[in-house]
C-alpha cells in the first residue's frame, strides 16, 4: 500500500506541473503590453527597458516560467490590482467558504445520486424507475444557475422557507450558529449537487444492473437469500466504480459552484472571481483557478487512495 | 443530422456486428462501423430533437418573428407581467420586450454554444487521428499533454482563458473550445486504436497506402459516426458553459440580448416580477435538457461510450 501511495503520489506531480503551466499561459496569452499598462502613456523608453528586466519580460518564456514557478511554490501569486493585497492568503480566505458548501453539496450529491440509481436499478420497468431515470437526466442537464434562481423565487422569495443568499445571518436569534449556516446551505447545495447528483445516479444504475445481473447473484439466490440481501451484495459490488466518479464529480462540483456562489452571494472563490473579472483583476482569477485545480488534484489523490484501499487488485 | 437520416442507415449497417468478428468490406466501412442496433429513436429524443429545431429556426428566423425591436427600451413599460399589452413573456427593467429578447438572444448563445463544439471536434478529431495512428511516443505526448487539461474543472479553466482574453464572444468561443478538445480527442483516439486492429487496416498497409491515405480514406469514415454523436451530445453542455460565460460577462456587451447575460440582469427582480426573473433561466433550461435528450438519444442508438463529462 505504500508503493502504491507513494507511485500515486509521484504521479501527481507532472500533473501539477502541466497545471501551473496551463495558468502560466493563460497570464501570457493576456491581450496587450504589460509594461505599457504598467507605466502609462508617458514611460520613457529608458524606464520600459528597466521595467522589461525588473519583470523578466526580456527573458526566455522557459526562464519567465521557472521564475514564476518557484514565486508561486513560496505562496506569492502576485498582488490582486483591486484590493491591493496578496492574492493567494485573499482567494485562500474564500475557498475556506467554498468547502464548506461543496461538501455540503458533495453529501447531497452522493446520498441523492445512489439512492436515485438503485432505485432506477432496482424497479426496472416500473413507474419509479422511469422517474428516477427521468430526473437523473433532468439533473445533469440543469444548469447551476437557472436551478439556483428558480430556487430562490419559490423557496426563499416566494414562500420564504430559506434566506435567499448569504451565508449566515448578522442578526436574529440564531445568527452565527451551525444551525444558521445549515439553513443557508441548503439551496446553494441543491443546486451545485444537481449535476454531480444526476452523473452518479445513472452510473449506480448502470453497475447495478452489471452486478444483478452477475453469476454471483444468481448463486445468492438459488441459496435462498431475500431479495434486499441479494441487492446489499450486488451494491457493494458497484461501490469502487461508484467512488471513482463520485470523486471525479465533486471535483467538478468547484467549476459549477461559481455560478451558485454568485447567485446565492455565497463568500465563496465564486463570489471572489466574479467579482475580479469585472475589475480585471488578473492574478486573483489566476490564483482562484491555481487553488480549485490544486484541490481537485487533492480530491482525486483521495479518491485513488480510498479507490486502493477499497479494491485491492488495483493496488499493483 | 436528423432522425431521419440515422434511420436510412440502420437499415444499411449490418445489425449486430462488432469490428472484431465483422467481416472486412472492400473499403471497411461496415465493418467497423460501432454495433448499430435496429432500434429507433425513442419519442423522448425525438420531441427533444423538435426543440432542439424549434430554438435554431427561432435563431435563424430572428428579424421576422420577434415581436419586438430586443433593444429599444421604454422606461415607462416597465417590468410587464406575462402576457400584457402584446408582451407575452412581459418585458424587464428597461421595458424591452423579453419575448423579443429570448428570440434574439438565441442567436449568440446558440452560436457560442455550437461553433466551440465544431472548433473542438475539428482539432479534436484530428489529435486523435495523429496520436492513434502516430507511433507510442507521438501518443504518449499528446494523450498525456491532454490529461493535464483533466486536472482542471472545465468550467473554471474557460473562465480563466476567457478573462485573460477579456470578454467577447469570440473569446469566450475560444475559451470553449480549448476545454472541448480533450474530451473530444479522448474519444477520437480510443475509436482509431480500436479500428486500428481491423483487418481492413492490415491490407490497406499492406498494399502500400500512405498515412493520409489510411487516416482519411479508411480510418475517419469509421470513427465519425461515434465522434459525430459524441459532438452532439456535448452541445448543450456547450450551450449552458457559454450561457455561464455570458452570465459572468465574459461574452457579448450588454445591450446585446444573450440568455446568460439575460440570466443576469434580470436576476434582481426575484421579489418583484418573480415570473420574468426566471425566463432566461428557464430557457437555458430547456435548451440544455433538449440539446441533451436528443444527444443521448443519438448516442443510444449508436452505443457510443463518452467518458461521463
Amino acid at each position: 500500500m505504500t508503493r502504491f501511495l507513494l507511485r500515486r503520489l509521484g504521479l501527481a506531480i507532472p500533473t501539477l506541473l502541466g497545471v501551473s503551466f496551463v495558468i502560466f499561459v493563460t497570464i501570457r496569452i493576456v491581450p496587450g503590453d504589460p509594461v505599457a499598462s504598467l507605466l502609462g502613456p508617458t514611460g520613457s523608453p529608458e524606464a520600459r527597458a528597466e521595467l522589461t528586466t525588473k519583470l523578466g519580460l526580456d527573458k526566455p518564456i522557459p526562464v519567465q516560467y521557472v521564475t514564476w514557478l518557484s514565486r508561486v511554490g513560496q505562496g506569492d501569486l502576485g498582488r490582486s490590482i483591486a484590493k491591493q493585497t496578496d492574492a493567494l492568503p485573499y482567494v485562500w480566505e474564500a475557498f475556506r467558504n467554498t468547502i464548506t458548501l461543496s461538501l455540503f453539496a458533495a453529501v447531497v450529491a452522493i446520498v441523492g445520486g445512489i439512492a436515485l440509481g438503485v432505485i432506477a436499478a432496482t424497479r426496472r420497468g416500473k413507474v419509479a424507475s422511469a422517474i428516477s431515470s427521468g430526473v437523473s437526466l433532468f439533473a445533469v442537464s440543469a444548469p447551476q444557475y437557472s436551478v439556483g434562481l428558480i430556487l430562490i423565487v419559490y423557496l426563499a422569495a416566494g414562500q420564504g422557507w430559506f434566506p435567499t443568499g448569504g451565508m449566515r445571518n448578522t442578526t436574529g436569534a440564531d445568527a452565527g450558529t451551525t444551525l444558521d449556516l445549515i439553513r443557508h446551505l441548503w439551496l446553494p447545495g441543491i443546486s451545485a449537487a444537481l449535476v454531480p447528483l444526476g452523473i452518479i445516479a445513472r452510473m449506480v444504475r448502470s453497475s447495478m444492473l452489471d452486478a444483478l445481473a452477475a453469476d454471483f447473484v444468481e448463486a445468492l439466490r438459488a441459496r435462498g437469500l431475500p431479495e434486499w440481501k441479494i441487492r446489499w451484495h450486488a451494491f457493494h459490488n458497484t461501490l469502487p466504480s461508484v467512488l471513482t466518479i463520485a470523486g471525479l464529480q465533486v471535483g467538478y462540483l468547484l467549476g459549477g459552484v461559481i455560478f451558485v456562489e454568485v447567485v446565492f452571494s455565497w463568500p465563496g472563490l465564486g463570489l471572489v472571481v466574479f467579482q475580479s473579472i469585472s475589475q480585471r483583476d488578473l492574478p486573483v482569477i489566476q490564483a482562484g483557478v491555481l487553488v480549485s485545480a490544486l484541490a481537485f488534484v487533492v480530491i482525486n489523490l483521495i479518491v485513488d487512495t480510498l479507490h486502493g484501499l477499497l479494491d485491492p487488485r488495483i493496488r499493483r | 443530422m436528423t432522425a431521419t437520416q440515422l434511420r436510412d442507415d440502420d437499415t444499411v449497417a449490418p445489425a449486430d456486428s462488432t469490428p472484431a468478428d465483422g467481416g472486412p468490406s472492400p473499403n471497411g466501412t461496415a465493418a467497423a462501423a460501432p454495433a448499430i442496433k435496429r432500434r429507433r429513436l425513442g419519442w423522448p429524443a425525438r420531441i427533444a430533437g423538435g426543440v432542439c429545431a424549434a430554438f435554431l429556426l427561432a435563431a435563424l428566423l430572428a428579424p421576422l418573428i420577434a415581436p419586438y425591436d430586443p433593444l429599444t427600451d421604454d422606461r415607462s413599460n416597465r417590468l410587464q407581467p406575462f402576457f400584457s399589452g402584446g408582451h407575452l413573456l412581459g418585458t424587464d427593467g428597461q421595458g424591452r420586450d423579453v419575448l423579443s429578447r429570448v428570440i434574439w438572444g438565441a442567436r449568440p448563445s446558440i452560436l457560442t454554444g455550437l461553433i466551440p463544439v465544431f472548433v473542438a471536434g475539428i482539432i479534436g478529431t484530428l489529435l486523435g487521428l495523429v496520436a492513434g495512428l502516430g507511433s507510442h511516443r507521438v501518443n504518449t505526448v499528446i494523450m498525456r499533454t491532454l490529461d493535464v487539461f483533466y486536472a482542471f474543472p472545465a468550467v473554471l479553466l474557460a473562465i480563466a482563458i476567457a478573462a485573460a482574453l477579456g470578454s467577447g464572444t469570440s473569446n469566450a468561443i475560444i475559451a470553449l473550445s480549448v476545454i472541448l478538445v480533450p474530451p473530444i480527442a479522448r474519444l477520437a483516439e480510443s475509436e482509431v486504436a480500436r479500428i486500428r486492429s481491423a483487418a481492413f487496416m492490415e491490407a490497406a498497409r499492406v498494399s502500400g497506402a500512405g498515412w493520409w491515405s489510411i487516416a482519411l480514406r479508411h480510418v475517419l469514415p469509421n470513427a465519425a459516426p461515434a465522434i459525430v454523436v459524441y459532438c452532439t451530445a456535448l452541445i448543450g453542455l456547450s450551450i449552458v458553459y457559454a450561457a455561464g460565460l455570458g452570465f459572468l460577462g465574459l461574452g457579448v456587451a450588454p445591450p446585446t440580448a444573450e440568455w446568460g447575460l439575460m440570466v443576469n440582469d434580470l436576476r434582481q427582480f426575484t421579489f418583484s416580477a418573480p415570473g420574468i426573473s426566471l425566463v432566461p433561466a428557464v430557457v437555458i433550461l430547456i435548451a440544455s435538457v433538449a440539446f441533451n435528450v436528443f444527444g443521448d438519444g443519438l448516442r443510444d442508438l449508436l452505443d457510443v461510450k463518452g467518458d461521463g463529462r
